[in-house]
């Protein structure tokens, strides 16, 4: 096996607020191999922009890297000086976000914003960096390049921003390009040309892609291999074919569940998958995905699972892992996704036994022991299930709880 | 850069500041004679004879009659001479008084952008440090106390306490010459008026650095992996100056204003000083001169600062 070109080894970063702690990522580790295209997929806030910008040494105050390392060139990006990670940055490493329409600058015009990113770097001769800049331009196929290149960013579309921005991301010949939801502020046909140029660039250059994305479809045309995070870990890993044809973690299930699809009967309600991702702060106990699961069992609520071997090459973090929830839970034909629906466990018996005490009191009082007792209110409002049935005596409760 | 409809713009503008101060100087033409007394009435000159002394000088006749022959002479740059000071033709006085004035209020406006943007770039910066909490406190100082007080507490210190020391170097000595006054002698009143507009200035720099460095080109820029000081003044702050050019605006307003009060404090010559005297004097083509030339100072002012845009933010476009 071919050495990587960029290695993660169990990186933590935290946001430091005055609410608390915000662990955004926890204990992630991954590597990215010569000229492959990597992606992460995860819902919004699940962390995988800040792991890229922690890559990158981007990470900026109140938020802090506090535990790992990341492997570039022989060097750990972590420990190395801020001159020294300011000359990886747009030279080896470069990155591209997501909203291309206030990612350039817009009072300086486009030309002068790649040429800069060559001339803070040594990697490109200065006499070139003119005529670099415009074949650059037609290399991401902007159509009149030697006269756009001289415009401003108002002056371009957002796709054509896009393409300005990967031009400046390659401008250096970098190792490694990260593309944070590059095709996210993007309508569907420019979509899909960025999309195409991406993987161009990737074949013809040889760079290798981390390529960060809320969409599964992205990921199914450019990625090899894929990386899902939840609430700022990695819950499963594996062949992208593999994931998608036999996802084991359950919330890469949903997820795979809740595309739309064009060949489904109309007017079917489109899926999603319930509740809220926890609250960074202040994660549940056992696995970060319990309240939602639809397949958890008792040891979801009390232990954290790691990520274990489920295939050739394929990794999660589950305790129950989807072959087992087909075989025992008849989980293939469950449409309920709610939590709990397939397997019917419930949260741990001590939180229904104090919902089913509630229930047996008047409002008012109900009320007032919730008051009292925060701690009560944060499991509670964890918990759909719990919600659930304390609904049926105290609807009005539930409402003003959930509201809050 | 000067397109055509920039020009087309421009000339629009200055057409605008003709009509506006036609206006004013007939606005401020009609209040002044409108008002009771005049420059002649005393003990010694009252009833037929002060009549006669009005006839001769045409102020007898109807107010438009007096304003059109005013305006006449105004066109073809003269403004008449002074009834007070008999016989000193009031055009060459206001072009003295006004590069007096012109100097002061020019380095106020070098005190306002040259203190007020780098303090505010330092503080924006540094941000929650000792720096910031020092910066912020003097600009708020600058903007709050009124500048009278600063210019009594600078006549006291430089005028007085250090008058040994100075040589008289920081006022204006009473009996005036001519020539307009010297570094020195402008430094304190310019500082006088520029606090309070470079405080504002830092102020809103902090401010608007403090809003561009969350922006997404600000990280790109950092992605590219720019030093950190091309990143602050090249993408921060040049996006900054945005916000702290429309506050220009007012501020050469105020600065203007702020004159008028400065001048007489300090006692320099300028056009701020003859604005209030011409006005308790009655010396009425004085007043609507003075007045004239603020109205157009003011059009002139606002045209340039919309002209800075264009070359700020490449987005506005005439």
């Amino acid at each position: 096996m071919t050495r990587p070109v960029l290695e993660v080894k169990n990186l933590s970063t935290s946001f430091f607020t005055d609410d608390g702690e915000v662990k955004a990522v926890r204990d992630v580790s991954f590597e990215l191999y010569p000229g492959e295209t990597l992606g992460i997929v995860g819902e919004s806030g699940c962390g995988k922009s800040v792991t890229a910008m922690s890559v990158l040494g981007l990470v900026q105050r109140p938020g802090k890297i506090i535990n790992g390392q990341i492997l570039f060139q022989d060097r750990d990006l972590i420990k190395v000086s801020s001159e020294e990670m300011r000359q990886i940055r747009g030279r080896d490493i470069a990155m591209i976000f997501q909203d291309p329409l206030s990612s350039l600058n817009p009072v300086l015009r486009v030309g002068f914003q790649i040429d800069e990113a060559m001339k803070a770097h040594d990697k490109v001769a200065r006499e070139d960096i003119a005529a670099r800049g415009v074949s650059l331009f037609q290399q991401v196929r902007v159509p009149d390049a030697p006269r756009r290149i001289k415009d401003y960013p108002h002056q371009f579309s957002g796709g054509m921003r896009q393409r300005a921005m990967i031009a400046m991301g390659l401008s250096n010949r970098p190792e490694i390009l990260i593309a944070d939801e590059p095709t996210t502020a993007l309508d569907v046909t420019v979509q899909a040309q960025i999309l195409e140029l991406l993987r161009d660039l990737n074949q013809e250059m040889g760079t290798s892609i981390i390529l960060i994305t809320h969409n599964l479809g992205v990921i199914a045309g450019l990625c090899k291999r894929v990386v899902v995070m939840y609430a700022g870990e990695i819950v499963e890993e594996g062949p992208a074919e593999q994931i998608f044809e036999a996802p084991q973690h359950p919330y890469t299930w949903s997820l795979l569940r809740s595309l739309p699809r064009v060949d489904e009967k109309k007017h079917e309600r489109l899926r999603s998958i319930e509740g809220l991702p926890p609250d960074l702060i202040a994660p549940p106990p056992g696995c970060e995905f319990n309240p939602r699961c639809p397949f958890r069992i008792e040891k979801c609520f009390t232990e954290d699972p790691e990520l274990e071997v489920v295939a050739a090459g394929q990794q999660a973090a589950c305790w129950v892992t989807m072959t087992k929830a087909y075989a025992e839970m008849g989980a293939a034909t469950i449409t309920d996704t709610r939590p709990g629906a397939a397997s019917g466990v419930r949260p741990p018996a001590d939180l229904l036994q104090v919902v089913a005490d509630l229930r047996t009191l008047e409002e008012p009082a109900v009320l007032e022991k919730l008051a009292e007792d925060p701690d009560l209110l944060e499991k509670l409002a964890a918990d759909p299930t719990a919600l659930e049935q304390l609904a049926e005596e105290h609807p009005a409760v539930v409402e003003t709880l959930t509201d809050e | 850069m000067l397109t055509r409809g920039t020009v087309i713009y421009i000339v629009q503008r200055v057409i605008l500041i003709a009509f506006t101060v036609l206006v004013v100087s007939f606005g401020v033409f009609y209040a002044v004679h409108s008002l009771p007394g005049n420059a002649f009435i005393s003990e010694k000159l009252h009833g037929e004879s002060l009549q006669a002394v009005l006839h001769s000088y045409g102020l007898d006749r109807p107010i438009p009659v007096q304003y059109w022959d005013f305006l006449r002479n105004a066109l073809h740059g003269d403004f008449g001479q002074s009834f007070v000071i008999q016989g000193q033709p009031i055009t060459p006085l206001l072009v003295r008084e006004l590069s007096v004035s012109m100097m002061l209020g020019g380095a106020a406006l070098l005190i306002t952008i040259g203190m007020g943007i780098p303090f505010g770039v330092v503080a924006a910066m540094r941000q929650n440090t000792a720096w910031d909490y020092s910066l912020t406190t003097f600009a708020v100082i600058g903007y709050s106390v009124p500048s009278f007080v600063i210019a009594t507490l600078g006549i006291l210190i430089f005028g007085l306490w250090l008058h040994d020391l100075t040589g008289g170097a920081f006022y204006y000595p009473i009996s005036w010459t001519g020539t307009y006054g010297n570094l020195a002698e402008l430094s304190v009143p310019a500082i006088a008026l520029g606090l309070y507009t470079s405080g504002q200035v830092t102020r809103i720099t902090r401010a608007a650095m403090l809003d561009v460095v969350q922006q997404d080109y600000v990280r790109t820029a950092r992605a590219k992996g720019l030093k950190a000081r091309i990143v602050t003044l090249r993408h921060v702050l040049r996006n900054a100056l945005v916000p702290v050019t429309s506050i220009l605006r007012p501020l050469i307003v105020s600065i203007i204003a702020g004159s008028v009060v400065i001048e007489n404090l300090f006692g320099i010559p300028g056009l701020g000083k003859e604005f209030v005297r011409s006005i308790t004097a009655h010396d009425y083509n004085i007043t609507v001169a003075v007045f004239s030339v603020y109205a157009a100072l003011i059009g002139v002012a606002n045209l340039a600062v919309d002209l800075v845009y264009t070359v700020i933010d490449p987005r506005i476009r005439y």
